[in-house]
């Protein structure tokens, strides 16, 4: 070696995680601007100062974009591969996957209902009958990071309303890479999720060991403003999560780990490998924690609240996998159901509590959504 | 400044299934790599002596850090822009992989 400075490459160099977010911050002042809201609205949430004012699991439209390579038929995932990938996201977020109970127990009283839930959008943008799933033969064998997938000019699909739908994309990404996501208060047109196609649903061309459907719920858990759980800052043990309930671990975790796993000094139990927001293998996650929950209701009822009062969200409830009591719940009247509206009318009423800011952020959304044809 | 190695120059990503006790293994972008959650580091080498690394990123989208490159005796010297000097040794590049010192 020739008398290196470092003798590896500095991933920490610099405080490594302050520069992850000042750099993306930097991009921005809007951006960083909504940020810091969306990090002062769920810290008041995750504290406790907060408490979620939504009482119904809500479900969110989802629509689902397969770009595949024209001359590769395969890439054209089946029906049947997408809705068991929404199948498993109705299971991780509602605390109704099988895996939970692998959970160890040290952590079981935290494992945590999202009550959220997704469904092919029955409704496109215009009001129109829709399945919920765009195909998009393309001549791109493959896409990288740069959001080409994400627009039809780029070989790609363009987003249904990010605030109505959540987009997810569903493609060949070159290096290896299973997906990636955006935070919430970035772009509307690239607001969404992408998805390597061997690495979506459970069925088809998913493959061992990402053929759990845990890529989609972990980068979802991004969409709805989740952080790793080890705190992006490459070893060190400086930044956590914001999330109080997740031990701060060191790095992330990959494979399939053994219980317990000590790092910065997490002991006896060590890091919580077994959560959606760490890098283990498809088989190897499970659980979303208390916190994490109370951090994603916070996006929900803030920057994300348009999908509180989404037209497309309020459609005829869905055919896939209710979970657990959610399927007495549908089989009641339409009438005797609760309505979104009246979680809205609960968030509206509830000025106590409500900042003016955060009123004016549902207020706005209300306004987006209700902008809409045929809302 | 000497003239940049022109057979490293490109982009590459870590093979780190094939790292071995002394050495990482990097294969040019296109390289069908494994599907991985473990983030490949990227390592890209400009002709004009523009340098890109990607890293981690929070949302799982790699994230490029921008510095110079320039070869050296038996390797490469990096050096970016916010501080910082990187000196890699380059223990083989041919046939589409390259071979770094850990
Ligand atoms: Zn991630």
């Amino acid at each position: 070696m020739t008398e290196p400075t470092n003798a590896r490459f500095p991933a920490r160099d610099l405080c490594g995680t302050m520069l992850v977010h000042r750099r993306l911050l930097n991009e921005s002042m809007t951006y960083r601007a909504r940020r810091a809201a969306i990090e002062t609205r769920a810290l008041r949430y995750e504290q406790g100062r907060r408490a979620p004012v939504r009482t119904e699991v809500l479900t969110i439209p989802v629509v689902v974009h397969v770009v595949h390579d024209r001359a590769v038929p395969a890439d054209d995932i089946a029906d049947e591969q997408i809705h068991s990938q929404i199948e498993a996201l109705n299971r991780d977020f509602r605390a109704a996957n099988p895996d939970v109970a692998k959970v160890p127990d040290v952590w079981k009283a935290l494992v945590a209902d999202a009550r959220v839930e997704f469904r092919l959008a029955t409704r496109g943008p215009d009001g129109e009958p829709a399945t919920g799933i765009v195909r998009v033969a393309t001549d791109r064998h493959d896409f990288t990071v740069d959001d080409g997938v994400k627009s039809g000019a780029t070989g790609g699909s363009d987003p249904w309303p990010s605030d109505e739908y959540l987009n997810l994309w569903v493609c060949r990404l070159r290096g290896g890479l299973l997906g990636y996501a955006q935070f919430p208060g970035g772009p509307p047109q690239t607001d969404g999720v992408v998805i390597l196609n061997t690495a979506f649903g459970t069925t088809g061309t998913a493959a061992h060991p990402f053929d759990g459907g845990r890529t989609a719920t972990h980068e979802i858990g991004h969409w709805l403003d989740l952080y790793h759980v080890w705190g992006d800052d490459d070893g060190a043990c400086t930044s956590d999560d914001k999330v109080a309930d997740t031990p701060n671990q060191a790095d992330a975790n990959y494979g399939l780990p053994a219980f317990p796993r000590v790092t910065c000094g997490n002991g006896p139990n060590g890091d919580m490998f077994v959560n959606y927001m760490d890098y283990t293998d498809d088989a190897g996650m499970f659980m979303f924690t208390r916190g994490q929950a109370a951090r994603m209701n916070a996006c929900l009822e803030g920057v994300r609240a348009s999908f509180l009062v989404s037209p497309a969200a309020k459609e005829a409830p869905a055919k896939e996998a209710p979970a657990k009591e959610e399927r007495l719940t549908r089989a009641m009247p339409e009438t005797w159901r609760p309505s979104h509206d009246g979680d809205v009318e609960r968030l509206l009423q509830d000025s106590e509590r409500l900042t003016t800011e955060v009123l004016n952020d549902i207020r706005a959304a209300i306004g987006m959504v209700g902008g809409h044809p045929d809302g | 400044m000497t003239e940049p190695d022109i057979g490293i120059v490109g982009e590459w990503l870590h093979s780190y299934e094939e790292d071995t006790g002394d050495a990482e293994v990097y294969r040019p972008a296109r390289h069908p790599f494994r599907p991985s959650r473990r983030p490949r580091r990227g390592l890209e080498f400009r002709a004009d002596g523009t340098f890109v690394e990607l890293r981690p990123g929070p949302a799982d989208r790699p994230r490029p850090v921008t510095g110079r490159w320039h070869a050296r005796e038996s390797g490469v010297r990096v050096v970016f822009p916010e501080g910082g000097r990187v000196d890699l040794t380059v223990l083989s590049c041919q046939d589409g992989v390259l071979t770094i010192a850990k």
